[in-house]
């Protein structure tokens, strides 16, 4: 079943452009220009339940626009957008019964107050009734292990503590679908871990459907099953993560120690990345040159030490971004 | 309704860990009030003379109390806030939340004028009664009737002031919008009655902001008739009423704007 359904979403923005100088700016008084951006351009795809979703782009793709649009924020130009069968312009506020938002720049809870209060807050918000209310956020404060700061106030907590609160503040209705925009900015790698964690267990207890945008490609490849990349406003991939990570580029890397030196310059499928003489660090298109014929080359009995690994997720994210930019 | 209360509540809360700070602001407070006592005891040189209807205690009482409500309207943060919110595109935030902008705006900052009225009030109770005795043929009947109607005051600037933050969906700055406003207010409303102005500007200040935001409450507090309390609620209801509407207006009109910085 479809959670999320969007078809030939487009946005554009009016953006006041004036000449540079002092000219320009007593220019801009009188007469006054503006360009069109095209944020997002004609995208479709759906998103099914309970789904961990990847929405991924570089700076100004259009995701954090997409999701405002998917949340009700923003209004589409042209296209049609249903979250749980709802219009989220025409039903906004029907729709917010319904869905999550965490925005990691954004910061939500009352700083001043402590998250117990900031969750019976949001519980009023929602129409929660109270024993409701203290049931859920008994549940969620187990859940998301808020046991030993759930009485100090927001502004004395980590960041890493206060996301977490963030989460659960938009977990308290329990939202069908949870948006989250760039969720660990700024933690710490444990931290990261810790909140991916979190976020694993509470889509595997909650059944919630996750709608996630990072730039940070561990929180992608720890988290989603399913990956879309935006970039100018289109989508420019819609895979799962095995596909992405397995067959998009089709590229593996070698690592060897060797007895003695090899020379593998003008084999086709083969780029040296490193050469220090014994040690090579070579990548292997698998189109041309299957990874047993590598080996092969190299002489089985000669290598002292392999490592065979796929590309980085970041650098086949990057090649994508790169590629369409061309 | 529960939610409004709970926003009120929270920022009541909120603005519980700022006692210190706000009684800071006492001192202007009293200095204020000290300048106007000593003001109107030089005009009323006989201190047994009626001016336009008022003695010289129901002037500096009127003056107490009239402070206390701009103060506790605090309305220049307000503004500040909320054309804040409009130019950064925070206000979108809101969007997708199951409530009203404008009835979160109001129960928001309610939360903080209620405390910072009620923590004025005492001062304003003890600089009166240290400057001038109690006032002269108090009826304690009379109280529910200012607190209510000083309520309804402080809800109508702050949705009047609401409405002006939200200009910023169109100008730049909306601050020159709530200058003026707030020197009309305290010119026309807090230093005198409207029975110290005459002819044509009478009038107008009688349909004007002024009557239901600060010379109401006052007029109840130094004069209490059951008269002027029908016309004041009255007016005050009405004012309200338009004052919601039109806030209403304003934003759903401003909201379309909305162009939120993406990512």
């Amino acid at each position: 079943m479809n959670v999320i359904e969007v078809k030939n979403l487009s946005k554009t923005f009016k953006v006041k452009i004036k000449e540079k100088g002092l000219k320009g700016s007593l220019k801009s008084i009188f007469k006054q220009k503006y360009k069109t951006i095209d944020a997002v351009k004609d995208i479709s795809f759906e998103v099914e339940k309970g789904e961990i979703i990847a929405f991924i782009g570089p700076n100004g793709a259009g995701k954090s626009t997409t999701i405002k649009m998917l949340t009700g924020i923003l209004y589409a130009d042209e296209g049609s957008i249903e979250v749980l069968k709802i219009n989220p312009t025409k039903e906004r506020k029907r729709l917010a019964y319904e869905i999550g938002t965490v925005f990691g720049q954004k910061e939500q809870l009352w700083m001043h107050l402590t998250p117990y209060d900031n969750f019976k807050f949001f519980s009023a918000i929602y129409d929660i009734p109270e024993q409701v209310a203290e049931k859920r956020i008994e549940k969620l404060k187990i859940l998301f292990e808020l046991n030993d700061f759930i009485d100090t106030p927001v502004r004395n907590l980590s960041l890493g503590q206060r996301i977490r609160c963030e989460i659960v503040a938009s977990l308290i209705h329990e939202p069908k679908v949870l948006f989250l925009d760039e969720p660990t900015i700024g933690l710490d790698p444990v931290v990261k871990e810790n909140i991916r964690t979190l976020i694993k267990r509470m889509n595997k207890e909650l059944k919630t459907t996750i709608f996630l945008t990072s730039h940070d490609v561990g929180d992608i490849e720890k988290l989603c099953k399913r990956v879309i990349i935006i970039n100018h406003g289109r989508i420019v991939l819609d895979d799962s993560m095995e596909n992405l990570k397995y067959h998009y580029l089709n590229k593996k890397i070698i690592e060897v120690k060797m007895k003695e030196k090899v020379n593998l310059d003008d084999e086709e499928g083969i780029t040296i990345l490193k050469d220090k003489g014994y040690n090579l660090k070579i990548e292997v298109d698998t189109q041309y040159k299957n990874v047993a014929d590598v080996i092969k080359l190299l002489d089985p009995d000669k290598i002292i030490d392999i490592n065979i690994s796929n590309i980085p997720l970041e650098n086949i994210i990057s090649a994508i971004y790169k590629n369409e930019d061309k | 309704m529960r939610k409004y209360l709970y926003i009120f509540k929270s920022n009541l809360m909120t603005n519980l860990q700022y006692i210190g700070n706000i009684t800071i602001g006492f001192i202007t407070y009293f200095v204020v009030i000290f300048i106007f006592a000593n003001l109107w005891k030089y005009i009323y040189s006989d201190q047994s003379k009626l001016i336009n209807g008022y003695s010289m205690e129901q002037m500096i009482w009127y003056v107490i109390l009239t402070e206390i409500l701009w103060y506790a309207t605090s309305g220049r943060k307000l503004c500040n806030k909320i054309s804040d919110d409009v130019k950064s595109g925070n206000i979108a935030y809101n969007l997708n939340k199951p409530y009203n902008y404008i009835g979160y705006a109001l129960f928001s900052h309610m939360g903080e004028a209620i405390l910072r009225g009620f923590l004025y009030t005492i001062a304003g109770v003890v600089i009166g009664l240290f400057l001038l005795g109690p006032i002269e043929n108090f009826d304690l009947i009379a109280l529910p009737f200012i607190i209510l109607s000083s309520i309804l005051a402080t809800v109508i600037n702050v949705i009047l002031v609401i409405c002006i933050g939200l200009t910023s969906f169109w100008v730049e700055d909306s601050g020159p919008f709530y200058w003026i406003y707030s020197k009309l207010i305290l010119v026309f409303g807090t230093m005198f009655p409207i029975e110290y102005f005459k002819g044509i500007i009478e009038v107008i200040l009688k349909y004007s902001p002024v009557y239901v935001t600060t010379y109401g409450p006052a007029k109840l507090l130094v004069d209490f008739s059951y008269q002027s309390v029908i016309n004041i609620f009255l007016a005050q209801l009405i004012y309200l009423f338009i004052a919601v509407l039109i806030s209403l207006l304003i934003y759903r009109k401003g909201v379309r704007q909305i162009n939120v910085n993406g990512g």
